[in-house]
């Protein structure tokens, strides 16, 4: 035997530089003394303004800390109305918009039907789908799934759709060499393709998709951390708003790092690349 | 019955194939027999590849007839399931799977249960000398040019076909890795006695490789037809001459015959 199976001759061998551990860990630390710069800069702004500001204007940081605590004792229920409204919603727009954009790429007579349809939404403003869903809805749950899920789609839809058209074609033809039906091709071939796609779609939109979800509460029902802010804001209880905003940025984080670690475990096949 | 005095795996009988005004295949017929290796030569351009997508099936000739073990195999494409499989020039392995998880595709595919994919994939893996089971748990990006191609193969014959087509497969490595490849994939097809076609346009692979070289000239049209016995190897004047043979019906030299004779013998 020539060569051993450990042989690096490598022609097309990979010529990226991938990170090391200590240097992931300094970036890491160097990112938290960032943000906790961020933070205190803006707390003592907060201070500063609640010195020569009224209380229903900015009320001091530690008002705000303490309402914030209060609120995650009492109104716990509200945090969790939100969180799985934005679950469901997201999850269903995963599904359903997947299922468009790999039927647009699929089934060329429907596409320019179905391209259509998700470009017309793209094009909708989300005010729109909010006044047409307290319109069209009477349950308040169903409104705020309606908004959301009507928001969401499209994006799942047009970048799976372009995932299935960015595959390489060698690799289909491999494929179909084994002759494989046509369920086989999406599932060995088609879906591990599209979950980078996926999982860049879920890590951009979520955010977006946080804040609608609070902002459909504002405007659909009368639970969820849209809607207890909105009632802060009635009782001019501007550490009420305060303190649902910083759980509103806590939950994003918490969400993104959920995103990130998905990310993490399907997608370690892929090599880390740093470009010099 | 075919050249080689055994059934016919492959036969090709007065093929065309047009695209548009522009013949890339031309009355093309030749014949394959069981267990035969059998090299395709000729120049950019001369068909070679449109000649192999015929006979994988997915690109139907535009006159004449293909037949795979009987079979159409553009018409009755399913039907070849597990009995055709093809290596490529590049590895076109699936990134998100580990090199024994894209040597169990086509078993997947076949549907075999879970611990035989896997057990056969370690299983020709070995036979393409990628062994341990760090190695076989690497994902593409880990490996080597020679060990992807090495995983490309071990997954062309993991399905147990009993056709084997490789186009070009060796054409991208370094000269040694290719050597060593090609050597170990001719040794290991003769083992498991497989019908083997290959695509080159290196005459001194297809001479070193083949029972029998089929020379096409463009458009794919039969040139020249050269038979290989073991013992012709290790004759350099044979070899030589062979060579130039080939190089003229193919339409101009490759390289000097007395290279490839040498690089032969050692």
């Amino acid at each position: 035997m020539a060569r051993s199976g450990t042989d690096r001759s490598g022609e097309g061998a990979p010529r990226v530089r991938t990170p090391g551990e200590a240097e992931r860990r300094g970036g890491f630390r160097r990112d938290l003394i960032a943000n906790l710069w961020v933070i205190a800069a803006l707390i003592a702004g907060m201070q500063f303004w609640s010195m020569v500001a009224p209380p229903y204007i900015m009320p001091p940081p530690a008002t705000s800390l303490e309402t914030t605590g209060t609120v995650l004792q009492e109104d716990w229920r509200h945090i969790l109305y939100t969180i799985t409204r934005l679950v469901v919603s997201v999850g269903f727009a995963l599904v359903v918009g997947s299922l468009i954009g790999a039927l647009m790429a699929m089934i060329r007579p429907i596409q320019p039907y179905l391209m259509s349809i998700v470009v017309i939404d793209t094009g909708i403003p989300a005010l729109s789908w909010m006044l047409f869903s307290v319109f069209w809805f009477k349950d308040p749950e169903t409104r705020v799934f309606f908004i959301l899920a009507m928001i969401l789609i499209p994006f799942y839809a047009l970048n799976v759709y372009d995932g299935i058209r960015a595959l390489s074609r060698d690799l289909v033809e491999m494929v179909e060499t084994f002759r494989p039906t046509r369920i086989e091709v999406f599932r060995h071939l088609i879906l591990p393709h599209v979950v980078p796609y996926i999982l860049m779609t879920t890590k951009s939109i979520i955010g977006y998709a946080t804040r609608m979800t609070a902002f459909a509460e504002l405007v659909s029902v009368n639970t969820g951390m849209g809607a207890r802010m909105g009632l802060a804001q009635n009782n001019l209880a501007m550490d009420g708003v305060i303190a649902w905003t910083i759980l509103l940025v806590f939950l994003n984080l918490a969400v993104q790092g959920l995103v990130s670690l998905a990310e993490k475990s399907l997608l370690r096949w892929r090599p880390e690349v740093e470009v010099r | 019955m075919t050249a080689a005095g055994g059934a016919a795996m492959i036969v090709l009988d007065r093929v065309d194939k047009r695209f548009g005004d522009h013949y890339a295949v031309r009355d093309l017929s030749f014949a394959v027999a069981k267990g035969e290796i059998v090299a395709i030569v000729g120049r950019t351009g001369a068909g070679k590849s449109t000649a192999l997508h015929m006979i994988m099936g997915v690109m139907p000739p535009s006159a004449g007839t293909v037949r795979v073990e009987g079979l159409d195999p553009y018409a009755d494409f399913k039907a070849l399931k597990g009995k055709l499989s093809v290596s490529f020039q590049t590895d076109r392995l699936l990134p998100w799977r580990t090199a024994w998880e894209n040597v169990a595709l086509g078993l997947q595919i076949m549907g075999r249960d879970a611990p035989t994919r896997r057990a056969e994939a370690i299983r020709w893996l070995e036979n393409v000398k990628i062994t341990g089971a760090e190695n076989v748990a690497k994902y593409p990006h880990q490996l080597s040019g020679g060990m992807r191609q090495r995983v490309s193969l071990a997954r062309a014959l993991a399905v147990d076909p009993e056709l084997v087509l490789l186009d070009e497969s060796f054409s991208q490595l370094d000269h040694v890795t290719s050597k060593a490849l090609r050597s170990d994939f001719t040794e290991l097809v003769r083992r498991v006695k497989k019908t083997c076609v290959l695509i080159t346009h290196r005459i001194d692979d297809a001479l070193e490789m083949a029972d029998r070289v089929i020379v096409l000239a463009a458009p794919a049209r039969l040139a020249l037809e050269v038979r290989v016995r073991p013992e012709d190897r290790a004759d350099p004047a044979w070899l030589r001459d062979r060579h130039r043979r080939i190089a003229e019906a193919m339409g101009g030299e490759e390289a000097p015959a007395e290279e490839v004779a040498d690089g032969l013998r050692h």
